[in-house]
């Protein structure tokens, strides 16, 4: 019974909303057409859990969505179209996810401005960048190995059939910021400074640095969700608009705590992947896009109710 | 005369407790630190309800769902702990809750008009547009009091009102209460000093561990057998024997250390002695804790450590080196209270080692954690369990076997038992001495006088920001504390 | 034994801050040779940049000083200017039912926000974020039913001037000055500064902090709801992207801290806040002059919020999430 109580109540909502899935669409129902679902749904998976680092030590990154559109523009403007531009591209759209992590960071922890007006900021910022760069009309294509690594699959793969490359990917991060999180001194450390930063501090800890790694840490997920968005979507300039809501909902879904200290990696993925699941649902429904949106912000609201009134209980 | 009767019955933290007081009349209530004396003040005034038993006034009995039903019916409360708003003038603060308007707007007039009348009641000549940041410790304490007194209580409940002022305030406070005696209020007066006891109770009652011990008129208390009954438990076999050798090498030595709080301290730590540093509040000892630690530093003369350096300027620096720290506050400054016991237990090893290192090494370092969690005696069902859930007592251990984990050379401990049940004190005490007796040096600073004679092997008693005296063990708590109520310190003009 | 200190003193920062923007203001129109900005009338044009942000950062000052906040503002504000052309049609005769409908439906999402945040104990970021989102989406969905436009006569509002000063400034400076005196002179106001300051000191006196917290989130509404108000009239037909496009969010928070309101809530001022505006509004005013590109100026924007905000929290100790 006790093991029963320890399981994630996102996990059971998760198991319901993908029965509900499979049982609204055929296509879900077979092999490819499930993994094509996992394939959309890695960005988002990926964006949760950079956000989650974030949320656990205690802050909030409202400009990942922003850097995913400065991420596709970028690799749009820098490529041209030429293929063999494409790793050059990448590397540079991961050194500007850094830079703006660490001034994100930075913003935060030493100039103490609290994150959600510096992330913003940054958000303006970052798309007023983007806009700037692509010259107020953002356009152009991604070449076709870099749209490879968002919408290429692997064919005649054994048990599944196909194997997106999107797939391993989500794999490959999710098992490195797993590791990140759960098996190094960083990743308690971030857990302990989200839940009492002056007992972090008083024990020695490097509270600051551990912070900006955070947000590093969050930007360069959103880089990544970024090239395997940049697969799928166009090149405009909403394309990341609204991913770092979703992907805080996402976060608090799989019970990760707003205030910090309490959350884990399997955590956010699966309140992404139930996030998701939810949203395809609600399109299999018929809900508009806008829609959507509005249902989110009540998911939100709701579980932040939860968590309040858990914590009151008490 | 009307008689005031209030009985209380609640759970855990207060056991079936009762008392009356009359109008014009002061009931002191002593009592150790978490005995219980201002939780129950708390459900006199509203903030708590009572889980079983009941409040009477004038004969009635009367339920309170919200502090401001308890001022309506007439009590009021000065808390031990400040709670002003600094950004607003003492008028505001004065007034916050029953401020004089017409029509919702505030008279201003009015209302400075009557904050110093009330401070005038109170003797003291502050201006009362000013705001309340800039007025120091004791000028808030008054403005404290006027509070209280602006809102024509006839039950005021004083917790440690005495603790920021020196003899000319508490004197005007004295006077203050005759005053109030004279107008028919009755008085409840939370106090650890016992000169102020004796002299201005009509009845003295004894809290211990939530439970009345005796309510005594003031013909028949008198100090020895208040504190036995605060107490109430042999000293002798509760505190660990003295230290097993003579104190070894110098750890630290501080010469005319200060900062904005800290004047002229000399102070040298050797291995191998527990040292206690006792005082009232707002002496300066947590402030020499913290300096010690490098949270906030001295910024006049030297320090000298084991290591050759100076002062530690950070506490990370601090821990790095070699110095430990148990702050005073285990809830806000040392526990994340969401995180599981283990994690709690290995914050400073995790803390100061690399961030990738606990991969490799993640089953060693995690038994070294269990085999000190058990020696520290944590008694918890799950290592696992969030150290929220945890007593007092077991949250303190596992603060204690965090430090225990660096081996720091010099241990700096704030309030080391305070909170926590007798069993565990016994246990922590026995902690700390056979850690000094291993070799390192501990400094024990502690508002339970008690405790430090018990404890320690030498005392430093400091008083308004300086070190007063140096007592040996064995001193009494008479001598302890006669030295901490010193006022005649030189204050030293910074330079 | 200090008095309190004179009007000036306690007033620097917003006064710092007006002379400071009014001298880059002036100096850039005379160093881009654009000396219209300097005659009545253009000054006027800069005070008019001031309206929408201002009511909308009165709204916020209200809540940051009492320990809350608002990010729904910007959605708010759509939802406040769609619902004003629509209720209006055209019709003159419509005007007067529009504002107090407008104005009730934006109260209410005020008292929405307020009941989140004090009863049920979401943090008010989550809960005004969510608020907000809700908002978005359904009035982008409802948006093709809603459709309307105001009648010319209500164009007034925005376009129409008394004696040379434009009637939306007045009704700004009107509002400002009754907000400035609820702050200061009642009873109300007095408790608002005091739950923001220490919430449990305010409910030890006695205070009913939910009813001051949901109070000061309806205030904000009501400031959305008339700033949508006023956009309906400038533009003709409100839309749903009017809130999110001017970046209502961010700019009214910073320009209640610029204007030297503490974001942990219990000090704060309405003539600092204006200031904030003010400072606002001269940027913008600085950038077109300059003839900056749009989205060049976005960037700076957001650089600059931040860094001015950063110019007073750095001096704050302890950890900031």
């Amino acid at each position: 019974m006790k093991q029963l109580r320890k399981v994630n109540p996102a996990l059971v909502l998760l198991l319901v909303l993908l029965a509900t899935m499979v049982c609204m669409s055929p296509l879900y129902q077979t092999a490819p057409g499930f993994m094509s679902f996992l394939q959309r749904a890695a960005p988002l998976v990926i964006l949760t859990c950079g956000a989650s680092f974030v949320l656990i030590a205690g802050g909030f990154d409202l400009s990942s969505g922003a850097l995913i559109t400065l991420v596709v523009i970028g690799c749009a403007l820098i490529t041209n179209g030429d293929a063999s531009m494409t790793w050059t591209a990448v590397a540079a759209v991961y050194g500007m996810g850094l830079a703006v992590g660490l001034l994100n960071g930075l913003i935060v922890t030493q100039l103490k401005v609290p994150s959600i007006i510096a992330t913003l900021g940054g958000l303006l910022s970052i798309k007023g960048l983007a806009m700037v760069w692509s010259g107020g009309a953002p356009s152009g294509y991604l070449p076709q190995n870099l749209r490879y690594l968002g919408r290429g699959v692997l064919r005649d793969v054994p048990i599944t059939g196909t194997l997106p490359i999107a797939v391993i990917v989500l794999v490959g991060f999710v098992a490195l910021y797993y590791w990140l999180m759960h098996r190094t001194n960083f990743g308690r450390l971030v857990l302990m400074i989200g839940d009492n930063p002056v007992a972090a501090e008083l024990a020695g800890a490097p509270v600051r640095r551990v912070r900006v790694a955070a947000f590093v840490l969050s930007s360069l997920s959103a880089v990544t969700a970024g090239i395997l968005l940049g697969g799928f979507s166009g090149v405009s300039v909403d394309v990341g608009t609204g991913y770092d809501l979703q992907a805080i909902a996402a976060a608090v879904i799989g019970g990760v705590v707003l205030l910090g200290g309490r959350g884990s990696i399997p955590g956010a993925c699966i309140g992404a992947l139930t996030l998701y699941t939810l949203f395809t649902v609600l399109n299999l429904l018929g809900f508009s896009e806008p829609l959507r949106v509005a249902v989110q912000g009540l998911i939100l609201i709701g579980a932040a109710a939860l968590t309040a009134w858990r914590h009151q209980r008490r | 005369m009307r008689a005031i009767r209030k009985v209380f019955g609640a759970v855990t933290v207060l056991r079936e407790v009762s008392l009356q007081c009359r109008a014009g009349q002061v009931h002191a209530i002593c009592g150790e630190n978490g005995a219980g004396k201002s939780t129950l003040m708390k459900v006199l005034g509203g903030i708590h309800a009572p889980d079983g038993g009941e409040i009477r006034i004038d004969g009635q009995a009367v339920r309170f769902g919200h502090p401001s039903e308890a001022r309506r019916a007439g009590i009021a409360i000065i808390h031990q702990e400040l709670a002003l708003l600094p950004h607003r003038t003492v008028a505001q603060n004065i007034f916050l809750g029953h401020e004089p308007a017409r029509w919702g707007v505030i008279d201003t007039q009015a209302m400075n008009a009557g904050a110093e009348a009330a401070l005038r009641r109170v003797g003291c000549r502050i201006d009362p547009r000013t705001e309340c940041g800039r007025l120091s410790v004791a000028e808030q304490q008054m403005v404290e009091i006027a509070k209280a007194v602006s809102l024509d209580a006839r039950i005021l409940v004083l917790d440690e009102p005495t603790a920021a002022l020196d003899d000319v305030e508490s004197q005007k406070l004295f006077d203050l209460i005759a005053e109030l005696r004279r107008a028919g209020v009755a008085m409840l007066y939370i106090s650890h000093r016992m000169a102020e006891v004796m002299a201005l109770a009509d009845d003295i009652s004894v809290i211990k561990d939530g439970q009345l011990m005796a309510t005594l008129p003031a013909a028949e208390a008198t100090v020895d057998r208040i504190v036995r009954l605060m107490v109430g438990r042999e000293l002798s076999d509760f505190y660990p024997p003295a230290a097993a050798q003579p104190p070894g090498a110098e750890v630290l030595a501080v010469e005319q250390g200060g900062n904005d709080r800290l004047h002229g301290i000399d102070l040298r730590l050797h291995a191998g002695e527990i040292v206690g540093v006792a005082g009232l509040e707002a002496s300066g000892k947590v402030e020499l804790a913290r300096a010690l630690y490098g949270e906030r530093r001295f910024t006049r003369g030297t320090v000298r450590a084991w290591d050759g350096k100076g002062a530690a300027r950070s506490p990370r620096e601090a821990a790095q080196r070699g110095i430990g720290y148990l702050p005073d506050d285990r809830k806000r400054e040392g526990l994340g209270l969401q995180q599981s016991l283990r994690d709690n237990a290995a914050l400073t090893l995790r803390a100061l080692a690399g961030p990738f290192a606990g991969a490799a090494s993640a089953q060693r370092s995690r038994s070294r954690i269990d085999a000190l969690l058990n020696k520290v005696e944590v008694r918890a069902a799950d290592f696992e369990m969030p150290v929220g859930a945890l007593s007092g007592g077991n949250q303190q251990k596992v603060m204690v076997a965090r430090w225990m984990a660096r081996e720091p050379r010099l241990w700096v401990v704030c309030e080391p038992t305070r909170g926590i049940d007798v069993g565990a004190k016994a246990t922590i005490y026995r902690l700390l001495r056979d850690y000094a007796d291993a070799g390192g040096a501990v400094l024990v600073v502690s508002s339970d006088v008690a405790e430090i004679i018990g404890l320690c092997d030498r005392i430093c008693v400091m008083a308004l920001g300086r070190i007063v005296a140096h007592l040996p063990r064995g001193s009494s708590e008479e001598a302890v504390i006669a030295q901490a109520v010193r006022h005649d310190v030189a204050e030293e003009v910074p330079a | 034994m200090s008095a309190q200190p004179h009007f000036a003193r306690r007033h620097l920062i917003p006064i710092t801050l007006v002379a400071i923007s009014a001298c880059v203001y002036v100096g850039t129109a005379i160093a881009t040779g654009q000396h219209a900005q300097l005659t009545l009338a253009g000054v006027m044009g800069l005070v008019q940049r001031m309206v929408a942000l201002g009511l909308v950062a009165l709204g916020q000052n209200f809540v940051i000083l009492a320990g809350s906040i608002d990010l729904s503002v910007a959605n708010l504000i759509s939802v406040s200017a769609v619902l004003a052309s629509y209720f209006m049609q055209g019709d003159t005769g419509a005007i007067g039912y529009a504002v107090v409908g407008v104005l009730g439906v934006a109260a209410a999402v005020g008292v929405v926000n307020g009941l989140l945040v004090a009863r049920l104990g979401v943090s008010p970021l989550i809960a005004t974020l969510g608020v907000g989102l809700v908002l978005q989406g359904v009035l982008t969905v409802a948006f093709t039913s809603l459709q309307g436009q105001v009648p010319k006569a209500y164009q007034a509002l925005a376009y129409g001037s008394v004696a040379g000063v434009p009637i939306a400034v007045l009704v700004l400076a009107a509002v400002a000055v009754a907000a400035a005196l609820a702050l200061t002179r009642t009873v109300a106001g007095a408790h608002l500064f005091a739950v923001g300051g220490n919430a449990d000191s305010a409910r030890l006196a006695g205070i009913r902090t939910s009813r001051v917290t949901i109070g000061a989130h309806a205030v904000a509404g009501l400031m959305s709801g008339l700033a949508g108000l006023y956009l309906a009239s400038w533009l003709g037909a409100g839309t749903p992207w009017v809130g999110r496009d001017g970046g209502y969010d961010l700019d009214s928070i910073a320009a209640v801290v610029i204007g030297g309101t503490l974001l942990a809530g219990g000090r704060g001022s309405i003539a600092g806040t204006m200031a904030g505006v003010f400072v606002f509004a001269t940027i913008d005013a600085v950038f077109n002059m300059l003839q900056i590109d749009a989205f060049l100026s976005q960037v700076l924007r957001g650089l600059i919020v931040v860094m001015a905000v950063g110019v007073y929290t750095f001096r704050n100790k302890g950890h900031v999430a």
